[in-house]
């Protein structure tokens, strides 16, 4: 299922245009951008961006697997029927106007037409597919995402755009990316489903409004993927619940959203409530698997540990306290007379005194998860320290995420540890709020 | 959309091993106190009938009678204010932590079961949690311990921890009757009071679709 959505071997563009600052011209010219047997039809031009363009669907001689159709609402079904004829395998609508204007009976129809042809149907009213691995931007977003593990379920067009512009350069990237709009045939289920064996993909990500249709469906299934392969969603929207529910004290206090949170946390899923936690969070696993609850902490200011404990201890993740074997490592830092976790190597930490807090903490058995604060202080080392990290990680094997807090003078740091798939958020909170995700069985 | 009656309630919830206990209806004054000198004073006498959804605000419930020329005057008074009813429930004064239960139809997700802790906890701070039904054992324990007050039912300040045994085994009970019983639309048990060795429900409802 999917294959000739996400892995077509020829790609037809319904609606393509030269027009600037189209939806017709912008698909046409992502698609350029891919080595897949382009066709362009538009009835109304011979030619779209120097190629030559069909009047029809039908008019192509050779086989067509995947047809997206951006032309306007009314002739959909129409566009759709033909592509029926054509033996299309599958095609993407762009094209708005159905169900979330009201227009529930041509979805219905649109809907028909494909099941009866036997042919795949995403949309209507979306902004298209991307294959990060084909270089397939079968959508109107008007920049191409960075290659990576992570797959985004967008609900949202506007935001999909965004994430696409926040990642760009960064140091995680996407395999697939879906703005799956009214889900008229193909329905987010099943883009779980798809995405679990999905090779490419480590991570889901999902910003959702609101589960269209077939919510106990998507419990069952989402429960099934989130065993395979993390899932984090951004949620947002609330609707009113049905007004005749009101008439008991359950259906008054069943908040729409209190009913999405609980049905996340049923299905094993991430949810999150900011753009940024998604991001971070997503990028987090998709360097790192998750990791069962115990995190050690070292700093070097007292006050940054303490933030980390607070916020640490209110989205209940355990700080184990430091063993006996783990002390008897740690008497090699003279200087540093107390020791707990959170361990605090003091201001004047070089980064050798970090190099053996690193090392013992993270060989404690209950320590899964290594949480590494650094605030610019006279004697920081960012980049040695850095460079002691990527060493560590990757001999222990153990999540780590750090927090270099500050500006100019981390910033050569934290692309060294980026680079190297080690995460670093800037701001204790919304680090913590990431060690919390990466942390099951809370 | 139809409310049960008691009777119809407390048949329906035997089905599913749920025992409404210390509570009797009767229609007449007589074999009610018969039944109240059983329990033992204080009892609750409440009217039940089918244009009866929110007793507390219908006024349709009396709490804490302490004898039988207490329990006469106001089985008569109620009696005569409300007509139409099935009959009136004397029940035993229950103690205990107080909870919310409720069974109720989402939209989206179909069967969803409800726990909060009663008084201010659901008035005030909204304290309740969700479940898409079915639910297991592992869900029910979960989404007690979501409540913020979680605590207070356990062995909190010199009271005793409650049966958290027996409440989850209501919990299973309950998604198990949404399940089966299609034409169930909602259910609220407010309140229900759980103490170290019983469950009382107090006051119930169920609505038909």
């Amino acid at each position: 299922m999917l294959k000739y959505i996400f892995n077509p071997k020829s790609v037809a563009l319904i609606g393509a245009s030269n027009e600037p600052k189209t939806v017709g011209s912008g698909i046409a010219s992502n698609l350029l951008k891919s080595k897949k047997k382009i066709f362009f039809v538009n009835p109304n031009s011979k030619k779209v961006f120097g190629k030559k363009t069909y009047s029809s669907v039908l008019e192509i001689k050779e086989g067509v697997d995947l047809a997206i159709i951006a032309v306007p609402g009314k002739i959909v079904n129409f566009v759709a029927s033909q592509c029926v004829e054509k033996k299309v395998k599958g095609i993407i609508v762009i094209s708005a106007g159905f169900s979330e204007v009201g227009n529930t009976e041509e979805e219905v129809n649109l809907r028909k037409i494909a099941q009866e042809g036997n042919m795949e149907l995403i949309g209507p009213n979306c902004l298209g597919i991307i294959n990060t691995k084909d270089n397939l931007n079968a959508s109107f977003a008007p920049l191409t995402p960075s290659k990576g593990n992570i797959a985004l379920l967008s609900q949202s067009g506007a935001i999909l755009d965004a994430i696409i512009d926040i990642s760009k350069n960064k140091s995680y990237g996407f395999s697939k990316i879906v703005s799956y709009g009214n889900e008229a045939g193909v329905d987010l289920s099943d883009y779980l489903e798809y995405l679990a064996t999905d090779k490419e993909t480590k991570v889901i990500m999902m910003y959702l409004e609101g589960i269209n249709k077939n919510g106990r469906k998507f419990l069952e299934v989402a429960s099934r993927v989130s065993k395979i392969k993390p899932i984090v969603v951004l949620k947002s929207g609330k609707t009113e619940s049905g007004k005749s529910a009101a008439l008991t004290h359950t259906g008054s206090l069943a908040g729409n959203s209190k009913i999405y949170s609980s049905v996340f946390k049923q299905a094993g899923i991430i949810e999150v409530d900011s753009l940024e936690e998604l991001l971070n969070t997503s990028k987090a696993l998709s360097f790192y698997n998750r990791s069962q609850n115990g995190v050690g902490i070292i700093t070097n200011g007292g006050g940054f540990g303490v933030l980390a404990v607070d916020y640490l201890d209110l989205d209940g993740v355990k700080i184990p306290k430091l063993k006996k074997e783990t002390l008897n490592k740690l008497e090699a830092l003279e200087k540093v007379k107390t020791k707990n976790n959170p361990l605090d190597v003091l201001g004047d930490a070089l980064a050798d005194r970090y190099e053996i807090a690193i090392e013992a903490l993270l060989q404690q058995k209950n320590i899964h998860t290594l949480f590494i604060i650094q605030g610019m202080q006279m004697m920081t080392e960012p980049e040695k320290t850095a460079k002691i990290i990527i060493k560590l990680r990757k001999k222990y094997n153990k999540p780590i995420i750090c927090s270099f807090v500050g500006g100019d003078f981390f910033k050569k740091a934290i692309d060294m540890l980026e680079k190297n798939k080690i995460p670093n958020v800037e701001e204790i909170k919304r680090a913590t709020k990431v060690i919390k995700n990466l942390t099951y069985e809370k | 959309m139809k409310v049960l009656s008691f009777i119809e309630t407390r048949n329906l919830l035997k089905k599913y091993n749920i025992t409404v206990r210390g509570t009797e209806l009767f229609t007449e004054e007589k074999e009610a106190l018969i039944y109240a000198k059983k329990i033992g004073f204080p009892v609750v006498l409440k009217v039940s009938g089918e244009k009866i959804i929110h007793s507390t605000e219908q006024n349709a419930v009396i709490v804490n009678i302490k004898d039988e020329k207490e329990f006469k005057e106001v089985f008569n008074a109620l009696d005569k204010k409300f007509k139409d009813k099935e009959g009136i429930l004397v029940q035993k004064q229950f103690k205990g932590k107080e909870l919310v239960i409720g069974l109720n139809y989402d939209q989206t997700f179909g069967p969803v079961i409800m726990v909060g802790l009663g008084g201010i906890f659901v008035e005030v701070l909204n304290d309740v949690s969700f479940r898409v039904c079915p639910i297991d054992k592992k869900d029910a324990l979960s989404m007690l311990e979501e409540l913020k007050g979680f605590k207070t039912l356990l062995d909190f300040r010199g009271s005793k921890e409650v049966d958290l045994e027996k409440l989850i085994e209501l919990l299973l009970n309950l998604s198990n009757l949404i399940i089966k019983e299609e034409d169930v639309h909602s259910l609220d048990f407010n309140p229900v009071f759980v103490s170290d060795t019983e469950i009382n429900i107090a006051d119930l409802l169920i609505i038909k679709k």
